[in-house]
């Protein structure tokens, strides 16, 4: 049990802390703007390769980095929602796919900035103190991950939640309302985006080195899998979704529970097998998900 | 006699090779409550769609008129018209799932200032700023949960127009408005088209086939057929005119 207290359980929860962030912005995204982001780790993978970048090369340091990077992929964001937010969902889904792929295969051939697929570091913490640093820069990233899912629960009950609610449920009818829903789209897609980015950034000094497969669709489809689990429709879901995919797999398996050696290697296949096997039982007894109802909303 | 809010001026809609709408001048909005009419097919709901800009014209111009202003609507999206006071209320019913009645009346009173993703402290503001007119359309329309869903379709149907009534728009196209509803509501709706236009200057025009509703509340009716509009004047000069006789009603006298 020793080794749950140590710095590697510190280490592993920190990286639930952001999954569980980008779970409730997909949830924010998806089941409030209606948006159907498949690229959630492209915006992720470009917050956290600019933030390296500017870090490491241009010597920026790493408050003014972090801002930068999340801006950056606000803008690069933008440009993309102009391109497909007025299309319909399964364009939206494959257009964010194709982007998550750009993403990860510029991070592979550009090799003069990325260092191909070897990657590059080392990041470093913003601040150094000493056996503490991980522990203190943990409850940062947790303070973020409080005010996000403050902000998405005020959302919620406001008046600007009610106007994404009503483009999600009727985009045209909201039009005929007097409401630019075309602008509000490419707004939200654009700051909720940079809010990926910025965890993104987050994420850089706890990997410490980055290379393009951490980048990879696995990580979209997780986070998806884990909404869906959660509830996509609950503030928690996607906190408990995150608990009962990456959390128990990544962390309780493989950290407390005793896998001989011969069998280990396997994990991280039978995870996904796993994954795929709640998700069907999850979509046929309790389609929204374990915070959700039992069955679907009847509708009117 | 008031001034006119819509002017077209050779408005031409092709469908194929067929001409659906033709129209070489007419202005609408001189009197409170005008109402258009014609039998299936005389291009009612397209003209609707033209000025509401759902369906794209090919040819002509639509004027609209604001303080005194003349603005070409043609090149306006939909939620500019709306904002520029011109509204329709829907023949299908539509409606929001994810939100209450009263969330939906909410959403209408709101507008761009409130709607920020950076203010989200704002909600019991809008709600004390709205509240007074949002009872007086839920008292006056008795619904059964305001803060559920609306549930029937004459609900619906009801709450589509009141949606649209809140933004006060200055024209007001209503295609069917009383299909579907209750006796009794539909003498409601009425009552407020009538209320409406005559305190607050609103002007509405209204499709309908129920000709007992046009007779009653139209001040000025217009005939349309075949894409053109063909007559127009006062509910009783339509009701006795030949060609509308001919062409709608049978040769049995209604």
């Amino acid at each position: 049990m020793e080794q749950l207290f140590s710095g590697y359980m510190i280490y592993s929860l920190s990286f639930l802390l952001i999954f569980i962030a980008l779970a409730t912005i997909l949830h924010l995204q998806f089941s409030i703007g209606g948006i159907v982001n498949f690229g959630i780790v492209g915006f992720w993978g470009l917050g956290m390769y600019a933030f390296a970048l500017l870090n490491l090369k241009l010597n920026i340091p790493f408050v003014p980095a972090v801002l930068l990077a999340s801006a950056l992929t606000g803008i690069v964001s933008m440009a993309l929602g102009r391109i497909i937010l007025n299309l319909d969902d399964q364009a939206v889904l494959v257009g964010t796919l194709a982007f998550a792929t750009i993403i990860e295969y510029l991070a592979t051939t550009e090799k003069w900035l990325t260092n191909g697929v070897m990657g590059f570091g080392t990041i470093k913490f913003p601040f150094d103190l000493g056996a503490n640093t991980l522990f203190v820069y943990f409850l940062v990233v947790l303070v973020f991950l409080i005010l996000l899912m403050f902000y998405v629960s005020k959302i919620k009950t406001s008046p600007y939640g009610r106007l994404l609610l009503s483009i999600k449920d009727n985009e045209i009818l909201s039009q005929s309302l007097g409401k630019p829903t075309f602008r509000h789209k490419i707004i939200f897609f654009t700051v909720t985006c940079s809010l990926i980015g910025f965890f993104g950034a987050m994420t850089a000094p706890l990997y410490n080195y980055i290379f393009p497969r951490m980048i990879g669709p696995g990580i979209t489809f997780t986070i998806w899998i884990a909404l869906m689990l959660g509830g996509r429709k609950k503030l928690l879901g996607g906190f408990i979704g995150i608990l009962a995919t990456i959390g128990l797999f990544d962390y309780v398996i493989e950290t407390v529970v005793p896998i001989p050696t011969q069998y280990a290697e396997m994990v991280p296949n039978v995870k996904f097998a796993l994954y795929g096997l709640t998700l069907m039982l999850v979509l046929m007894f309790r389609p929204l998900g374990i915070l959700g109802d039992k069955k679907r909303e009847v509708k009117g | 006699m008031r001034e006119k809010v819509l002017h077209l001026r050779n408005v031409i809609k092709r469908f194929g090779g067929r001409t659906v709408v033709d129209i070489k001048d007419i202005t609408f909005g001189t009197h409170g409550i005008e109402g258009l009419i014609g039998p299936n097919g005389a291009g009612k709901t397209t003209l609707i769609g033209l000025i509401s800009r759902k369906v794209s014209m090919d040819q002509g111009q639509i004027l609209y008129y604001q303080d005194k202003n003349e603005m070409d609507i043609s090149k306006k999206s939909l939620d500019e018209l709306s904002r520029m006071g011109l509204v329709r209320t829907n023949q299908i019913i539509q409606d929001f799932e994810s939100l209450s009645i009263r969330d939906s009346l909410l959403l209408s009173l709101a507008n761009s200032k409130h709607e920020k993703f950076y203010n989200i402290f704002n909600e019991k503001e809008l709600r004390k700023n709205t509240e007074k007119e949002i009872e007086k359309y839920l008292d006056y329309f008795n619904f059964e949960d305001p803060d559920g869903h609306a549930l029937s379709a004459g609900e619906k149907k009801l709450l589509d127009i009141i949606r649209c009534m809140v933004l006060k728009p200055k024209f007001l196209l209503m295609d069917e408005p009383t299909a579907g509803l209750p006796h009794d509501q539909t003498d409601k709706v009425i009552e407020l088209m009538k209320k409406k236009t005559k305190e607050e200057g609103m002007a509405i025009l209204i499709v309908e086939h129920d000709l007992d509703l046009i007779w009653t509340v139209s001040e000025n009716v217009y005939f349309m057929s075949e894409g053109e509009i063909l007559i127009k004047g006062t509910p009783d000069e339509i009701r006795k005119n030949k060609t509308v006789i001919n062409k709608y009603m049978g040769e049995s006298e209604c």
